[in-house]
């Protein structure tokens, strides 16, 4: 086993097997994962700060066997911030929290390709700091029909003076952030009201969306499963990259983008690919920066 | 409404999860192999729900002195050497019993199938080559349809130690786990309708025999009982309502009316400006 | 051993009615561990829980459904199961005769072995006759409130009754979509030379439980408080294809 010693911001690391290919098809190795994730750091730590992390570690590279990590590793170096979360009054759980580059790389070298946030900082766990929908196609609907989703439900947040953000899963579905940051709303009312949200538009477009489960019914339609608005719940952290044949990322796109890809029509132009999202991150900055700061509040409730 | 989903229509894709993988092996050859479902009960299975609002339940381990529900870390195995007394063994010193023997099926000998009395046979499973003995497999496979005998061998599997046959089925290999000889009860223990048969009876026997011969063709029979649940679940449907169990967290499906309301009046006015 | 029968039943089929008595076939011993709870070696109990408030809920507030879709239900009342129950019959019908070499050996799920109930002499002319024709009576019958599938055998003048399993329940060898490998004549032939000499009658007597005395003995030097070393199982090494011939070859050689 390889390894090669970094010293990030005066915190000493011991990196492994970094020619482990972790894309197989794609040629993309341990290092390349490690090096997309350096150069995107500075858009992506912000997203990560003071949330519980859940690793999901892909050891033997994208076709392998992964698992999910909650539990932060015990073999962490002693600079690794980590939260505590007490789940129904039983369940104790040490969390990972990345705060830092050092904090990324140390993540990263574990093969943990993706990283998974919850929408509620570990600090106050059941308070939610966005509500989102997360759009999922049933084939043989796809990304193009989750934009035209996408699009229907952000001009009715708009009719409800709610700003949102769309970003790509990364796979084959889309993600609508709505930010709220007021450290009062709670997961029940994100739920119960994307809930509402999602059942409006179930009614007004039955063959376009649905807001139920049960997988006979999403043939060709987009479910917005609008249960992910939950403090146990975690959504792929933007930037992240999804463990795929290729190393796209989760990337947002602006309203305009959409607009135009939807007419398009072509499902592969949505995805972003690791050099593109650093080259569009540092040329046009952290388009999810306002999913951070804006404070909004739920009506009608 | 749609039909019954899969109920007895046989099994599903599911069934090939493997249950085991390890090694078989013949004198010097060895093949990575997986174990998968060879079988699958027929019956209609059902949840248990809670009464006073269908939530499904699940068997979980109570511990009745403190009284709490206990995870699956907190759970220990131990055998009873006297009134609460518990020795307690832990995985790892289970696995040592027969280490040999738990990730490898070594055949030793083989015999002719048509020798074992069926009450000998107590579940059969698949065997699938894994990536690489995928060749020595589909040999070994042959070789044993070829022959006609099966290879005999001894395996633990989920903490038991099993005699277990090895044949052909198809393209396939097919491992049967057996009772051991002391496990079953001897013909000796009956009484039975030995000695010599009346000639007359025999013959007369022997004939109706022959009157009834057939093909071997088990898809001829159902389990009527099996059959006839589905019916009563297919009239069910079509009667009465389907219960639904709330979600976790779920609140009033009618959702908040003022936020409802409003939502479909800026659904309307969206829909009238394109 | 042959003390209580556990059913009795007639065996039918043309003008034959044959009174018969049916006795299981197989008891098994095995050392029986207890879950306890870690902190205090409690005995744990199994209790159904409610998957929303996490409570244990008692037999009469549980309820039987059939899921038919994702947290969707059809409720099922106890009586209506009962109505369905099989009538009462004590006929073992027997539909047709097969040879027995046809039923393949995933079929059997489980055996009983049949004791005349009266006159003995019917019992031996089926015995005989099964036996001389190697043929095997496929029948049905009730017991217990269950259907059953069987196959009507003789062995060592014995009559036995060997439960099958229903045609649906076995799954296909097809469906495992092995894919056919070429191999030579020689790999075949060597094969089935080491088979041959590999082979022997089937003596089930030489075969015991070895794990059970195993374990007994761990469990018995924990409790003289030996510690127990833990041995950690190892995989053998799978034979390469292209060192298959080699590996038969080298076999043929130790077993000659």
């Amino acid at each position: 086993m390889s390894k090669t010693f970094v010293e990030i911001e005066g915190k000493r690391l011991a990196l492994s097997n970094l020619e482990k290919e972790l894309y197989p098809a794609y040629g993309f190795t341990k290092a390349h994962v490690l090096d997309y994730y350096k150069r995107i750091a500075g858009f992506i730590l912000p997203h990560l700060k003071g949330r519980a992390l859940t690793l999901k570690r892909y050891p033997e590279g994208v076709d392998g066997e992964f698992f999910f990590e909650k539990r932060c590793p015990s073999h962490r170096p002693a600079w690794v911030n980590t939260a505590e979360i007490i789940k129904d009054d039983r369940e104790r759980i040490n969390y990972c929290v990345v705060n830092d580059l050092a904090t990324l790389m140390w993540v990263e070298n574990l093969a943990s390709i993706e990283l998974h946030v919850p929408l509620g900082s570990a600090g106050s766990p059941e308070i939610a700091d966005s509500m989102v929908f997360d759009l999922d196609p049933g084939e043989p609907a796809d990304i193009v029909h989750c934009a035209r989703v996408a699009l229907i439900l952000r001009g009715l947040l708009t009719g409800l003076q709610l700003a949102s953000y769309v970003k790509t899963s990364g796979k084959k579905g889309l993600h609508l952030y709505v930010p709220l940051n007021n450290g009062k709303t709670t997961f029940d009312d994100t739920k119960a009201f994307s809930r509402a949200v999602a059942e409006t538009m179930q009614k007004n477009y039955p063959e376009l969306v649905t807001a139920k489960m049960a997988k006979e019914l999403r043939t060709g339609r987009v479910f917005i499963n609008w249960s992910q608005n939950d403090s146990s719940k975690t959504m792929i952290c933007i930037y992240s990259l999804r463990a795929r044949e290729k190393p796209y990322a989760s990337f947002p796109l602006g309203w305009k983008d959409l607009e135009m890809l939807e007419e398009q029509g072509d499902a592969e132009k949505f995805q972003v690919i690791h050099s593109d999202a650093v080259e569009r991150a540092e040329k046009l900055g952290d388009q999810f920066h306002d999913v951070l700061i804006k404070k909004q509040r739920l009506p009608h409730l | 409404m749609k039909s019954l989903p899969k109920v007895a229509t046989g099994p599903d894709q599911e069934a090939l999860h493997a249950m085991w993988s390890g090694t078989i092996s013949f004198s010097l050859v060895a093949i990575p192999v997986q174990l998968v479902k060879a079988v699958e009960p027929g019956r209609v299975s059902f949840r248990m729900l809670h009464k006073k609002d269908y939530s499904p339940l699940a068997r979980k381990m109570f511990c009745p002195q403190d009284e709490t529900m206990v995870p699956p870390d907190e759970i220990v195995r131990g055998y009873e050497i006297g009134p609460e007394k518990y020795i307690l063994i832990t995985d790892e010193e289970l696995e040592s019993v027969t280490p040999e023997r738990s990730r490898t099926i070594e055949i030793s000998e083989f015999i002719d199938l048509k020798e074992v009395d069926p009450i000998f046979f107590e579940h059969p499973y698949y065997l699938v080559p894994m990536k690489g003995g995928e060749k020595a497999y589909r040999l070994l496979a042959e070789v044993i349809r070829q022959t006609g005998k099966a290879g005999l061998a001894k395996f633990v599997f989920s903490e038991r130690e099993y005699l277990v046959a090895v044949k052909s089925t198809g393209e396939a290999l097919t491992l049967i786990t057996m009772h051991y000889n002391s496990d079953v009860a001897t013909a000796d223990e009956f009484s039975s309708g030995r000695g010599e048969a009346d000639a007359h009876e025999l013959g007369r026997m022997k004939k109706s025999v022959k009157k009834m011969m057939a093909q071997f063709s088990p898809e001829k029979y159902a389990d009527r009982r099996r059959e006839k649940i589905v019916e009563l679940l297919g009239r069910k449907v079509k009667t009465s309502a389907l219960v639904e169990a709330p979600a976790a967290g779920e609140v009033d499906s009618e959702g908040p009316t003022d936020l409802v309301a409003t939502l479909q009046e800026i659904m309307q006015k969206m829909k009238q400006e394109r | 051993m042959a003390g209580r029968a556990l059913w009795k039943g007639f065996i039918q089929f043309a003008d034959e009615n044959i009174p018969v008595k049916l006795h299981v076939a197989v008891r098994e011993e095995r050392i029986q561990f207890h879950l306890l709870h870690k902190r205090d070696n409690v005995r744990l109990r199994q209790l159904m829980v409610c998957a929303l408030d996490k409570k244990p809920v008692p037999a009469e507030e549980q309820i039987k459904g059939f899921e038919l879709e994702e947290g969707r239900y059809i409720i099922i009342d106890p009586a209506e199961l009962e109505h369905l129950d099989p009538a009462e019959s004590r006929q073992i019908e027997v539909h047709e005769f097969v040879q027995s070499e046809l039923i393949d050996p995933v079929y059997f799920e489980r055996g009983y072995y049949l004791e005349p109930d009266s006159s003995a002499t019917a019992c031996t002319a089926l015995s005989g006759a099964l036996t001389e024709m190697n043929v095997s009576g496929i029948c049905t019958w009730t017991m217990r409130k269950r259907t059953y599938l069987g196959a009507l055998q003789a062995r060592d003048g014995v009559l036995r009754l060997n439960a099958l399993r229903y045609a649906d329940e076995v799954i296909p060898s097809a469906s495992l979509e092995l894919k056919k490998y070429p191999i030579s004549e020689k790999e075949l032939g060597i094969a089935a030379e080491l088979i041959n000499k590999l082979t022997g009658p089937f003596e089930p007597e030489k075969y015991s439980d070895e794990h059970q005395k195993k374990l007994q003995s761990t469990i018995d030097r924990k409790a003289r408080g030996e510690r127990i070393a833990i041995i950690r199982p190892k995989r053998q090494k799978p034979t390469e294809p292209d060192k298959l011939l080699q590996a038969l070859e080298a076999s043929l050689k130790k077993v000659a």
